[in-house]
């Protein structure tokens, strides 16, 4: 049985996360808060129709969306929860 | 001398298979994404990997030296041979469930064994490590947790060092730590050199298959070579 998490969504988190993850990928930072302007961005309009969503859905868009900007920082920042 | 190198051949290929179990290489992997997240300076992250990786290498060096002081004293230094059937089982079962679940299977990326409440807490750790002492700390525990599987290279290599006179002894304890450290002395020499980390994570997820594959048939292999020659010398 998978246990499904909830959060509310907070911009700052997902914003600081995703320029973790391209810093972590020696993107600029410029870059990388300039992908996650974008990544919040997109992620807000998904959002925009979905009252709730799962921690898990909140990562695999944001990720999709990210791969449009840094394919790399999205692969680390999709892995993030299933290395270990 | 065939006998010494024989010794050491059974040591160095238990120390590779020990390395083929990863959990100090995802940790690592993970310590050093978040450092470089964190816009640590290159010299600190440097000193936090390296950390990581001398915890690794000490607490290798305790495990294989406290086993072989546990198996002389009980065994007074002369091996009986049903321990080396003991040996040669745990080898096998411990080879099939790394065949069966090392991995968690199913699943994306390289999610490993571990009830997922331990995961979480060793991911919370590793994000929370700013520190030396904590990295060193978590290379030890990385290692400790990782015992289930890492129990039979372990016993295999202390079993054959103790027959060994002390000189080749230490010598086979630097084979044996140098060896199941490679793994992550290989990731330590990527992030230091400034590769990316995906490239690390895109291999380890793509190879990860034959790694588990590897590491099942390793202990297999070595078991069936260890009774037979165990065998072919008690004949």
């Amino acid at each position: 049985m998978s246990i499904i998490t909830t959060d509310d969504y907070k911009r700052e988190k997902l914003h600081d996360s995703i320029v973790s993850a391209c810093l972590s990928e020696r993107a600029p930072e410029g870059q990388a808060s300039q992908f996650a302007t974008e990544v919040c961005k997109g992620v807000e309009n998904w959002l925009d129709i979905r009252p709730e969503v799962t921690s898990d859905d909140l990562r695999r868009v944001a990720a999709n969306i990210l791969g449009i900007y840094h394919p790399d920082a999205a692969y680390v920042y999709e892995q993030q929860a299933v290395t270990l | 001398m065939n006998a010494i190198i024989l010794s050491l051949s059974i040591v160095a290929l238990a120390g590779l298979i020990n390395a083929s179990f990863s959990l100090g290489v995802s940790v690592l992997t993970l310590l050093s994404g978040n450092s470089l997240g964190l816009k640590t300076s290159h010299k600190h992250l440097l000193n936090l990997t390296a950390s990581f990786v001398i915890g690794v290498v000490i607490i290798t060096i305790l495990l294989i030296a406290t086993t072989a002081l546990v198996i002389t004293s009980a065994s007074h230094g002369n091996l009986p041979i049903w321990w080396w059937y003991v040996v040669c089982l745990v080898m096998v079962v411990v080879g099939l469930l790394a065949w069966s679940f090392y991995y968690r299977p199913g699943k994306a990326g390289t999610s490993l064994w571990m009830p997922r409440g331990f995961s979480n807490f060793l991911y919370d750790r590793t994000k929370a490590t700013r520190s030396s002492a904590e990295a060193f700390s978590l290379g030890v525990s990385s290692v400790i947790s990782e015992l289930p599987f890492i129990i039979a290279p372990l016993l295999v290599s202390a079993s054959v060092l103790i027959g060994l006179q002390s000189g080749w002894q230490l010598l086979g304890l630097l084979i044996y730590t140098l060896f199941s450290s490679l793994g992550v002395l290989i990731v330590w020499a990527i992030v230091g050199s400034g590769h990316k980390l995906s490239s690390v994570q895109k291999w380890r997820e793509t190879n990860k298959r034959f790694l588990q594959f590897s590491s099942g048939a390793g202990l297999i292999i070595l078991s069936a070579f260890v009774y037979v020659y165990i065998k072919g010398v008690n004949l």
